[in-house]
């Protein structure tokens, strides 16, 4: 499944940036998340409560950044094993440019594969439930970093 | 004669024989909810056992921890790969010449494969054990499509093969091949072709799907340790088979196995073969010392125990311009999933596949089935039908379309030019059958004529002009279909499951005040067995129905049979009924004429006993001749009357059938309407009309559903996406069409009472039928071929890939 958006977020470009890096923004920001902790720089552990339709189920997992290239581009990568729930893994790979110097769009490309119960009761639900989840996470990401609700480009 | 003297017409009604619309007797505890069926098994300690399932469609399995599930209060055991090896059983064999994981043994090779059988106190117990039960696996790409399964860079899914060039049914061309079988003469098909002045080619793909019974797979399993001896109710269509297969593989004696199939309902080829649960479920009970009972869940059961289909068949038909067929040459690349657990006889890696020339006089043909893994659930079963059939008829039935369209002529016209005529019966095929007795134009001209063939055509026409005038967004398709099915395996000669011919047998006990009790081979899962049995027996022995008693399922009281699947059961068992009876109806005469005081030669047989000939007020009844039986046979002779019969049959049988249905899509949405459906069967003698008439109302239903919508698709990472029924197509009454049923009889020349069987036929000829429409209804716009199934979503596909939208 890929996704492909982007957000026009009211702050500059370096303070989206370190938002984007900061473990306690993300936590906040990402649907669900239960905790958030670096294990180093580049390296997080993640718990997750994810439901889609019939399905719950507490994620536990990694997450990775790489290709790094601040202020402007990084990947978010992770996977993670819901038990009998299934498992999920995928990654996105964000970019960002300043829309004059108050403003930043956010661009992001989004890969997921899921397996397991999640996929086969929950497929019809997949696509929409990662919009929105995707949606969740911006809204909130622009709320924290910019303290006002972000628009789409 | 006074009035009150009942006439032969009212003798015969009150037999409620052969040809009765008779009431079906078990209905009477199936509609009062009174059934027996696996889950009402409930014995004093019983356990609960379920399965720690593969979410990866391929992956290595690192470790299990079943630590925490230990902990979890209820939960007694958890069972694992390493478990089973302790007692050899991590693996079985299949009935296709293959072995099968029964846990995961340090890879897992399709989604939801049983990785560990945790048992508890009761099924909640159990289901929290399962999530607390770890497993770590390393997933490796998967091999879902069939096409891509023997690249040469295709990852290997089965590493207990490596270097087995050979397998149970020959060599092996790569590490994902089972077997290649063929059959036909390939040089003279060649020949054929390149003389042909027309020739078609199509891959033409039957899709998988599942025969989903309402009623999972399930089972109870009671090791009595003092006595050494295992008991299992199961849901089990040749609860023998699974006896001996117990024997086997568990190395216990046999009469210290017990198998009991009660009531089932509904089967449909999912119920043959034989489940990692069962063994887990025994060996569970084994360990514990206690009963163990495991039921599938419906998504379990629609992503573990066996599919159907998943046959990709390349289709070519040679014909000369007039529209003779001259030739037929198929290559079937079948996706069997991750383990070869086909339930076809042994000898028959593709089942009766080569019943493809179908009801056409084919000079020469040639068939190759490659045989495949891929990360998919095992099976490959029968799915209400012989095996096989289903997808040959489908292959051959569109094939014939596909070539009336070519050479512009009109599909029935060009079977009843092609058809096998009634006097080349016995007709030999191409691909190897002995077809018993047909007439096919017979059949063909009666449904054109009811359903008024050539006015629907007329109608067409004039549609397809006014779609193209746009003044109308509805298309018609009329779908003909003309099936051959080959059932009753079947013949010694040929036919084996792990050595064991496929004969069934009958025992008849008669008690001494007219009544009796048949015991068979078979089990019905909802065919109504109890009381067409007894209406064979009725008309064989002239004892009312009603005072015979059936029952089946118990391996401990019925003689051994090869169980009901593949619509053996009338055309083997209800052999042997009537064999079995003719045993009964022998000393029965004997001890007639002793009371009679006449030899047995100068007996008539009359109804419901034998009357002297020339002498029609000496008359014995057959309910006296069985308490004569009882007390005063003649001298020499064994008291008693029972007779038991193994029934090996002399050839398979080969229903027939002309189905047409007539249907309306609209372009823009791609719902379809499905006007009207005709199904004319001829399953030669028909014991029970009303009975008849339900196997084809269901098996139809069962067919639209396939050919319509039901299929269990994969995505591209192995996931199961139809795995439920919120996905996977259950027609109710709602979506169910209206069915008309017709037949004409021919009867079977070898069968003793001439019947051939029926309830897999609707399945067999409804499917090209509906595809057929679909196809029909497009074909003007330029299409030869769309894929099943043809739910609402591909309908409007077609629609677009054939440029429907682009004028509008």
């Amino acid at each position: 499944m890929q996704m492909n958006d982007s957000q026009r977020i009211p702050a500059p470009k370096e303070k989206v940036w370190a938002a984007l890096n900061d473990p306690d923004v993300l936590k906040q920001c990402i649907p669900g998340c239960q905790s958030l902790e670096m294990s180093s720089p580049n390296e997080m552990t993640a718990t997750v409560v994810l439901k889609v339709g019939p399905v719950k189920a507490t994620f536990g997992g990694k997450v990775t950044l790489s290709d790094r290239d601040p202020p402007n581009s990084y990947r978010i990568s992770g996977e993670g094993s819901g038990g009998i729930a299934g498992f999920a893994k995928g990654g996105a790979t964000v970019r960002l440019a300043s829309d004059g110097p108050e403003a930043t769009i956010l661009t992001y490309e989004v890969d997921a594969r899921i397996g397991g119960k999640l996929a086969q009761l929950g497929g019809r639900l997949i696509d929409s439930t990662a919009r929105k989840l995707a949606s969740q996470f911006f809204a909130s990401f622009g709320e924290a970093v910019g303290h006002v609700a972000v628009t789409g480009v | 004669m006074n009035d009150m003297t009942p006439t032969r017409e009212q003798r015969t009604a009150a037999l409620e024989g052969l040809g009765c619309k008779r009431k079906r007797v078990e209905d009477i505890r199936f509609t009062q909810g009174k059934g027996n069926y696996v889950d009402d098994v409930k014995l004093p300690g019983m356990l609960h056992g379920d399965f720690v399932r593969s979410p990866h469609a391929h992956a290595r399995v690192k470790s299990i921890d079943d630590s925490e599930a230990l902990k979890v209060p209820g939960v007694l055991a958890v069972i694992t790969a390493e478990t089973l090896k302790t007692v050899n059983l991590a693996w079985m064999p299949t009935l296709a010449g293959d072995v099968q994981m029964v846990l995961a043994d340090g890879k897992v090779l399709f989604q939801n494969q049983e990785v560990a059988f945790v048992v508890a106190t009761d099924r909640y117990a159990a289901d929290d054990g399962i999530n607390k039960v770890k497993v770590e696996y390393e997933p490796l790409p998967p091999l879902i499509d069939p096409f891509k399964a023997m690249d040469a860079d295709a990852p290997v899914l089965r590493e207990d093969l490596a270097g087995k060039t050979t397998g149970a049914h020959g060599p092996r061309k790569h590490h994902n091949h089972i077997f290649e079988w063929t059959v036909g003469d390939k040089e003279l098909t060649d020949a054929a072709f390149k003389k042909a002045e027309v020739t078609i080619k199509e891959m033409i793909s039957y899709h998988r799907t599942h025969p989903s019974p309402l009623e999972t797979c399930q089972c109870v399993c009671s090791f009595d340790k003092i006595k050494g001896e295992l008991t299992i109710w199961g849901t089990f269509q040749a609860p023998h088979v699974i006896r001996t297969v117990v024997a086997l593989i568990a190395k216990l004696p046999e009469q210290k196995i017990h198998v009991i199939s009660p009531d089932i309902g509904g089967g449909f080829g999912n119920k043959v073969g034989a489940y990692p649960g069962y063994i887990c479920a025994a060996v569970a009970s084994i360990v514990t010392g206690k009963p163990v009972k495991w039921v599938e869940d419906r998504i379990e059961n629609l992503t573990a125990t066996s599919f159907a289909r998943d046959y990709h068949m390349t289709t070519e038909i040679a014909a000369t311009k007039q529209g003779k067929v001259t030739g037929l040459r198929v290559h079937v690349l079948a996706d069997h999933g991750a383990f070869d657990a086909c339930a076809d006889p042994s000898k028959w890696p593709a089942g009766f596949f080569n019943i493809v020339t179908g009801s056409y006089d084919f000079p020469t043909a040639h068939l190759a089935v490659d045989g495949i893994y891929t990360n998919k659930a095992p099976g490959g079963v029968a799915y209400r039908c012989s095996f096989r059939v289903t997808e040959a008829a489908y292959c051959i039935e569109r094939a014939m379309d596909i070539l009336a369209q070519k050479l512009g002529m009109d599909p029935a016209e060009l079977r009843l030019k092609n058809f096998i005529r009634p006097e080349q019966f016995p007709y030999h095929s191409a691909l190897g059958w002995e077809y018993d007795s047909g007439d096919y134009g017979t059949a063909m001209r009666k449904a054109m004529e009811t359903v008024k063939y050539a006015e629907l055509r007329k109608e067409q026409e004039a549609l397809r002009a006014a779609f193209k005038r746009g003044e109308t967004r509805e298309i018609m398709g009329i779908g003909v279909s003309f099936f051959t099915e080959i059932v009753g395996a079947g013949p010694s000669k040929n036919c084996d499951i792990l050595g064991i011919a496929m004969f069934d047998s009958c025992e008849i006990r008669m008690h001494p005040t007219g009544a009796g009790i048949a015991r068979m081979g078979t089990k019905s899962q909802g065919q109504g067995h109890e009381t067409t049995w007894a209406q064979i027996i009725a008309t064989e022995i002239g004892i009312p129905a009603d005072n015979i008693m059936v029952e089946e399922g118990n391996t401990d009281t019925a003689p051994y049979g090869l169980g009901t699947y593949g619509s053996r059961s009338t055309p083997v068992a209800g052999a042997a009924i009537a064999m079995a009876a003719r045993k009964i109806k022998a000393k029965a005469q004997m001890i007639a004429a002793y009371k009679l005081e006449v030899h047995e030669d100068d007996l008539e047989w009359d109804i419901d006993g034998f009357r002297v000939k020339g002498l029609p007020e000496k008359f014995m009844s057959m309910k006296d001749i069985c308490w004569a039986a009882y007390n005063s046979v003649p001298p020499g002779m064994e008291p008693g009357l029972e007779a038991v019969s193994y029934y090996d049959p002399p050839n398979m049988t080969y229903p027939f059938g002309a189905y047409i249905c007539v249907m309306t899509i609209d372009v823009d949405t791609g719902v379809y309407k499905v006007r009207r459906f005709y199904a004319l069967d001829d399953c030669g003698t028909r014991i029970n009309p009303m009975i008849i008439e339900g196997q084809v109302h269901g098996g139809l239903t069962e067919a639209f559903a396939i050919a319509m919508g039901q299929e269990i698709r994969y995505d591209a990472e192995g996931n199961v996406v139809t795995g439920s029924f919120m996905d996977f197509f259950m027609p109710t009454a709602v979506e169910t069409p209206h069915w008309e049923t017709d037949f004409t009889v021919t009867p079977s020349p070898h069968h003793p009472i001439g019947a051939k069987g029926v309830g897999e036929s609707p399945n067999v000829g409804g499917v090209p039928a509906f595809s057929n429409a679909v196809n029909d209804a497009f074909s003007f716009l330029g299409s030869t071929h769309i894929q099943m199934p043809h739910d609402f979503w591909r309908n409007w596909q077609a629609a677009k890939n054939l440029g429907v939208f682009e004028a509008a």
